[in-house]
């Protein structure tokens, strides 16, 4: 199974070269890293599917630009297509296909899997905007079902059950783009060396606490403003001591933000909370259980994507804000035993 | 110096891209010192766009990727969609949609959400959206602008095409059918719709899921237009670090504004 473990394979530095951030290029240079196409690591090729023929497909900035297609949305947790619709009709920028909703999981306990396809595929045909599915943390083969089906993005999640005790998925050989959770900068980058186009923080799923969401939104701004004033020697310590690549962090240093877009996730329930999200610098936020486990979904859906737009105007948030009935209930996260978080898997 | 204030459309999407390219685009019209159209550069000032205060400061509006679903519905919410319509087919000020902002400024587009959406129009074609497929489907590409000296490397992400040109929306009153969006009508244009784009090759590139490019022969889908005042790419400029066409727009936006003064 040594195939699966890529977490430490050297990243390489194409994958934040697309990136649209990347203001280097000179005005002449009519290609953007097309040369840089992501060959698949000849150690990781046995699990990886086919590539496409077509070698400017599935390039990293074709796989972070859906990402950044997706900023200032809000991504919401579906599990029929009625829902899907609602979400859509509401203006979510794309749907989260799942079975069930981090709540419920926690609930009913278990162990939690990738959902039917059927029902994901149902959805895709349900809606126009683009389909999340969530694959269990290191379970490549989730994931090849997932590609093979065609959702526009894979979230690796601690939301499900972990898979592998000490791998997360090689994600750069899949030609479906993927999104991680992440607690920290550190765990943020090395998702990025392995392939993400994408990052949100975890939050605590299935809360409707928004609290760890702001702990790690706050945790990932403090690590980039001290490596934006770090010089090179102390972004060398700063690098072994998060446990990520050097040439990544100091990329992150340079944009003073991550290499990727980055959406808040986790506790999210309320217009306020999406606000609060973005106001503290997100470029989105994904709300699981926040919507349909509420009195009135339909409404609170829209508010939420209201407030994701006017996040710096009260007033508008005001507005949004009233008669949205019941919120769902939620879990005091401080209350919780520590075994009971989510955010605790991946690594 | 005339100050010229251009709004990026910042509902939804890829909106903080334009801007940091404007800047950009901005700095290498003053590099490059005066061009032809530009005898003295102008003072560039660049804005998000949220509410009709924001918009009326502008005297150009960028609509940027994003989706075309959501901005629509956050635009109708905002009451944002009149406003739009009078800024791009009223007064008739410079104006640019990438991708879901080609398809709110077209005329028409295919039905696929299942209420249908709002248009803003503009541009007197209809497109079609998610054309290429989903999004193992987007793709990069380079292609040949008449406006630029050497190829654009282009992103496409899950990206519509220009189906069809359609007859000037005053000519004859569009027929409307089940499976098709219209915009609401304001006042027309005569500028006729230029073709400035095409995806060469695609055929090839890219297994065909749709049938429709019957009527687009072997030229090649349509990916760039231009109508008077509205420019439409099907791809993303934004996403590029190239900022030439940016470039080559703003030119366009203080030509324009020379000319409505003039």
């Amino acid at each position: 199974m040594a195939s699966n473990g890529t977490t430490d394979h050297t990243p390489s530095a194409f994958r934040y070269n697309n990136n649209n951030t990347a203001v280097k290029m000179d005005t002449t240079t009519t290609t953007n890293g097309h040369a840089s196409t992501p060959g698949p690591d000849p150690s990781t090729v046995k699990k990886t599917t086919a590539a496409a023929a077509n070698p400017a497909q599935s390039t990293f900035a074709v796989k972070a630009g859906l990402a950044q297609m997706l900023k200032g949305g809000v991504i919401m947790d579906v599990v029929n297509a009625e829902q899907a619709r609602i979400a859509e009709e509401a203006g979510a920028c794309a749907v989260m296909a799942l079975e069930r909703v981090p709540a419920d999981i926690r609930v009913e306990g278990g162990v939690a899997r990738m959902s039917d396809p059927a029902m994901i595929q149902e959805i895709m045909r349900t809606v126009t905007i683009p389909v999340m599915a969530k694959a269990r943390i290191g379970h490549f083969v989730e994931c090849q079902i997932l590609q093979a089906i065609g959702v526009d993005y894979i979230d690796e999640s601690e939301v499900l059950t972990p898979a592998d005790p000490t791998h997360h998925v090689d994600k750069s050989g899949f030609s479906t783009p993927f999104v991680c959770g992440c607690r920290n900068l550190g765990e943020a980058l090395r998702r990025i060396s392995e392939g993400a186009a994408m990052i949100r923080t975890k939050g605590e799923a299935g809360t409707g606490d928004v609290v760890e969401a702001v702990r790690h939104m706050q945790t990932v701004n403090a690590e980039i403003a001290r490596a934006s004033s770090a010089s090179e020697n102390e972004l060398r310590q700063m690098a072994r001591e998060l446990e990520c690549d050097f040439a990544l962090l100091k990329e992150t240093a340079r944009q003073k933000r991550l290499p990727v877009v980055n959406f808040a996730a986790g506790g999210i329930a309320t217009p306020a909370d999406a606000a609060l999200m973005m106001q503290m610098g997100c470029d989105g936020v994904f709300v699981g259980s926040g919507i349909f486990k509420s009195g009135d979904a339909a409404k609170r859906a829209k508010a939420i994507v209201q407030a994701t737009t006017h996040y710096n105007d009260p007033k508008v948030l005001a507005e949004v804000s009233i008669g949205l009935g019941e919120a769902m209930v939620g879990i005091n996260v401080e209350k919780m035993p520590e075994t009971n978080k989510l955010a605790k898997r991946g690594w | 110096m005339t100050t010229i204030t251009v709004g990026v459309l910042a509902l939804q999407g890829a909106f903080v891209e334009h801007i940091q390219l404007l800047r950009r685009a901005a700095e290498s019209i003053v590099q490059n010192g005066p061009r032809k159209a530009l005898h003295e550069p102008p003072h560039f000032t660049f804005l998000e766009v949220r509410n009709t205060d924001e918009l009326q400061a502008c005297d150009a509006l960028i609509l940027p990727g994003g989706e075309s679903t959501s901005i629509s519905l956050i635009a109708e919410r905002t009451a944002l969609l009149d406003p739009l319509r009078d800024f791009v087919k009223v007064q008739r000020k410079p104006v640019w949609g990438t991708c879901a902002g080609l398809i709110l400024l077209a005329e028409s587009a295919n039905k696929s959400k299942q209420s249908g959406q709002e248009l803003i129009g503009g541009l007197d074609v209809r497109v079609q959206r998610n054309y290429f497929g989903r999004q193992v489907e987007s793709f990069e590409a380079d292609l040949e602008l008449p406006f630029l000296e050497s190829p654009f490397h282009s992103v496409f992400i899950r990206a519509p095409v220009v189906e069809k040109v359609l007859p000037p929306s005053n000519a004859v009153p569009a027929e409307n059918s089940p499976d098709q969006v219209l915009a609401p009508p304001r006042q027309s244009t005569n500028a006729p719709v230029e073709i400035l784009g095409r995806l060469p090759g695609r055929a090839r590139a890219i297994r065909d899921k749709t049938t429709t490019a019957e009527d687009l022969g072997e030229d090649g889908d349509i990916v760039a237009v231009k109508q008077g005042n509205v420019f439409g790419t099907a791809f993303h400029p934004e996403l590029t670090g190239d900022e030439r066409i940016h470039a080559w727009w703003l030119t366009e936006v203080v030509r324009l504004k020379s000319e409505r003064i003039g």
